[in-house]
């Protein structure tokens, strides 16, 4: 085993206990919340996969820029990867939430200011994945692509601050939030506590599956070059 | 004091979706790799067909 594969086998490890812990920390530790009952629990890794989204997007700006400084495919291809993953996390935030507004809002959907900066924030990426699949040269794919990364980062801070922006019943859990809330909840210590290790795990989780889903990149680019050797012969 | 609402099933429910989803994604990656690894072996062997030729 090479020392690459045995890292990456320790943090495959190491986030899989953590999740465990996660998971103990959300159903065993962290407190009741009366209003709504058990449905609350969802919070601590709905917040956790909508963080890690925005986090991935963010990686996949700041590669498309070093991409655009230094020319190496390397980071394009970190940069395609890190939207994929990102768009997981996001379906994971939107669904989990939907589930969590159905109680709390009486509601499945509404197209309430975040949802609808969310769902446009979710769309922008899909087109990414799109785009580059849609041009054949490499060179000119990775261009296209970080510069559509860059721009179209944009729309995730909107998203973020759509709930501090607008009048909105989204809750802001964190500072202050719009009047019109519904679900919003004081959280008490023990819940800050859960929350934050959630974080650190998701954040883990993202790393973890970043560098899974490259070793898969690498074998596809060996495919290609494969390709290409056969078809020149 | 009112009485805690009763919603487990929705907590059921988001718990599945969000370990559901991730492991989903994680098993298309083995799809995606099997796949892979068929393609270089078909290329290899086609690559020393040709070097034979």
């Amino acid at each position: 085993m090479t020392k690459s594969n045995r890292n990456l086998q320790i943090l495959n490890g190491v986030t899989v206990v953590m999740l465990l812990i996660s998971t103990a920390l959300v159903f065993l530790y962290a407190p009741l919340e009366r209003t709504m009952g058990q449905v609350q629990r969802i919070f601590y890794f709905h917040v956790s996969a909508g963080w890690v989204g925005m986090l991935a997007f963010m990686v996949t700006l700041v590669l498309g820029a070093v991409y655009l400084r230094t020319g190496n495919r390397r980071w394009d291809m970190i940069a395609a990867a890190s939207v994929e993953i990102g768009l997981v996390f996001t379906v994971m935030n939107a669904a989990s939430g939907s589930i969590w507004a159905r109680p709390a809002w009486n509601t499945w959907w509404t197209w309430d200011p975040r949802l609808t900066t969310f769902t446009i924030m979710a769309l922008i990426y899909v087109a990414y994945l799109m785009l580059r699949q849609g041009i054949e040269d490499p060179e000119r794919r990775a261009r296209f692509a970080s510069v559509y990364g860059i721009v179209g980062f944009v729309s995730v801070p909107i998203t973020f601050f759509a709930i501090r922006w607008w009048r909105t019943i989204h809750p802001v859990v964190i500072g202050e939030g719009a009047g019109e809330a519904q679900g919003t909840f004081s959280m008490t210590s023990p819940m800050v506590q859960v929350m934050l290790f959630c974080f650190a795990t998701f954040t883990l989780l993202y790393f973890c599956l970043l560098a899974n889903r490259l070793q898969l990149e690498t074998l596809a680019q060996r495919v290609e070059q494969l390709k290409a050797r056969v078809m020149s012969a | 004091m009112e009485p805690v609402p009763d919603t487990l099933n929705y907590l059921i429910l988001g718990y599945a979706v969000l370990f559901g989803l991730p492991l989903l994604y994680v098993l298309s990656w083995w799809a995606r790799r099997r796949n892979l690894e068929k393609d270089v072996e078909a290329l290899k062997s086609l690559e020393e067909e040709q070097k034979r030729k």
